[in-house]
């Protein structure tokens, strides 16, 4: 062999050790995982693996842990049932050494709605007496942290509705409201989309207004009875509710508290002389009516 | 590490003339070195008296009720009990200590995701460098508490003995809170991006 071949040889094979040791780094480098920034749950996917070989995959969810062994150079199947949680996920690849992605899974489509309607009793004509809460969630439960539009439908037993659309921050949307003038069942149905949940508060008559009492005397006996007890808005009160009848005549002070029955309330004192009567219901005064001892 | 034999066989020629009465003391006094020595070389495991994570808790200007400052120490101090035994259970993949602060879709969650890692043979170990919890809704009713945390945790994760990755980004958690009989439980607790809110 000539020496000129013998130099392109020898420059060759050092060449290919140049090229080798290039190349060997990149061998010994970890398999790369390239990640969807975010996904919407419960979505399968996939992702190419680069390099040869096998290496154990792990993926850490909220609730969920996968570790398998896959073949590096093809694609990673990440199936729906592994991605419906929604919140961060940790993916690790590890060959020769580990390598870590970091991928967030947001929540699907509005689907239900957690409804909250408080108190389940309100006096009628009382401002922001009633507060309405809705929580959106996804098919799998995951609270929607996306801007969503919830309407609000208020229907009253009697009197016209009305609805009020609040978007939700945080997957929250809240209202408050004023309950209408008349008692009786008032429907509220928060609607997202085709989601539609109902609730139902009974509005009750409001303190009592303009109450009145009037005597009727017999021997010394004097029968008292109110005229329908009402609120402002005419609602009668509720049977049960308690009225107190004070009396102060020659033989002292004293009290009576009798319950509405049949939307009146009636007692009968003995009078001894002059005597005042007075009639009032919770804090609310009615008349007063003055005896002079002919009775 | 040496071996009970290596240790006594090193302490005998140490002494030269050891008593029998001294072999057995110097013996024993290595086979507890060793056990200590091991004993702190295996993963440690929370026990309820294990530090509580700091947690400050801001609900200024908090919608549509106000925070009453009771409310606000219990929920700030179950909701370091509840990371102290999620950090607990995660590292030792046992889910008993989770029933106390964590209820609904959120202890759910858990026990299924702990479940499954002691299935795979992974865990976390989590160092809590606390909580920064800002409220952001409190239902008027005073069912439920909306809360954003701003956690500074570092996150070990194991398979079996080797650690394959460590994470100490800052992590943000959207969290929901609702009373109980004596305590507030977390309902939910979710990471999500940062700067989410």
């Amino acid at each position: 062999m000539k020496p000129t071949v013998h130099r392109s040889f020898a420059r060759c094979r050092r060449m290919a050790g140049l090229a080798l040791l290039c190349v060997l780094p990149g061998w010994a480098r970890a398999a790369e995982l390239h990640l969807p920034a975010a996904v919407e749950a419960g979505q399968a996917f996939s992702v190419h693996v680069e390099g040869s070989g096998e290496a154990s995959f792990y993926l850490f969810g909220p609730d969920h842990v996968v570790k398998r062994t896959v073949s590096l150079g093809s694609d990673l199947q990440i199936q729906s049932s592994d991605v419906r949680t929604a919140g961060r996920y940790q993916a690790i690849l590890c060959d020769s050494s580990c390598t870590a992605a970091m991928f967030d899974v947001k929540a699907a489509q509005p689907a239900h709605l957690s409804f909250f309607l408080h108190p389940s009793r309100v006096p009628v004509s009382s401002p922001g007496s009633i507060d309405a809460t809705a929580f959106v969630f996804d098919q799998y439960f995951n609270l929607v942290l996306t801007p969503a539009a919830v309407e609000f439908r208020v229907t009253p037993a009697s009197g016209t509705g009305f609805s009020r659309e609040v978007s939700t921050r945080s997957g929250v949307a809240s209202m408050r409201m004023d309950s209408t003038p008349h008692e009786g069942r008032v429907q509220v149905t928060a609607v997202l989309g085709k989601v539609e949940e109902a609730r139902v508060i009974q509005q009750v008559a409001a303190e009592a207004c303009g109450l009145r009492m009037k005597a009727v005397a017999s021997g010394s006996l004097v029968t008292l009875e109110t005229d329908p007890v009402r609120d402002c808005s005419g609602n009668a009160l509720p049977e049960g509710t308690v009225i107190s009848f004070t009396k102060i005549d020659e033989s002292g002070k004293s009290t009576v508290d009798t319950p509405i029955k049949k939307g009146v309330a009636r007692v009968q004192f003995s009078v001894h002389g002059r005597a005042q009567i007075s009639v009032a219901c919770g804090v609310v005064l009615g008349n007063e009516v003055a005896l002079n001892g002919k009775l | 590490m040496k071996s009970v034999p290596d240790i006594t066989r090193a302490l005998e020629k140490a002494s030269g003339q050891l008593s029998e009465a001294g072999f057995v003391k110097a013996a024993a006094f290595a086979i507890v070195a060793c056990a200590l020595a091991i004993a702190q070389s295996s993963p440690q495991i929370h026990s309820p008296q294990a530090t509580l994570p700091e947690v400050h808790l801001d609900a200024d200007g908090l919608t549509p009720r106000p925070i009453e400052q009771l409310t606000g120490t219990t929920i700030a101090r179950h909701y370091a009990l509840a990371w102290r035994d999620l950090a607990g259970a995660l590292e030792s993949s046992r889910t008993e200590g989770l029933s106390e602060e964590f209820i609904g879709f959120a202890k759910d969650r858990f026990m299924q995701r702990i479940g499954e890692q002691k299935q795979t043979g992974v865990h976390v170990r989590i160092v809590d460098h606390g909580h920064r919890l800002k409220a952001v809704f409190y239902s008027t009713d005073g069912t439920a508490m909306q809360l954003l945390d701003e956690a500074q945790l570092e996150i070990e994760t194991f398979d079996g003995n080797k650690l394959i990755d460590t994470q100490s980004a800052p992590r943000e958690y959207m969290v929901l809170m609702t009373p109980g009989a004596d305590r507030w439980y977390i309902r939910d607790l979710e990471e999500v991006p940062a700067k989410s809110f």
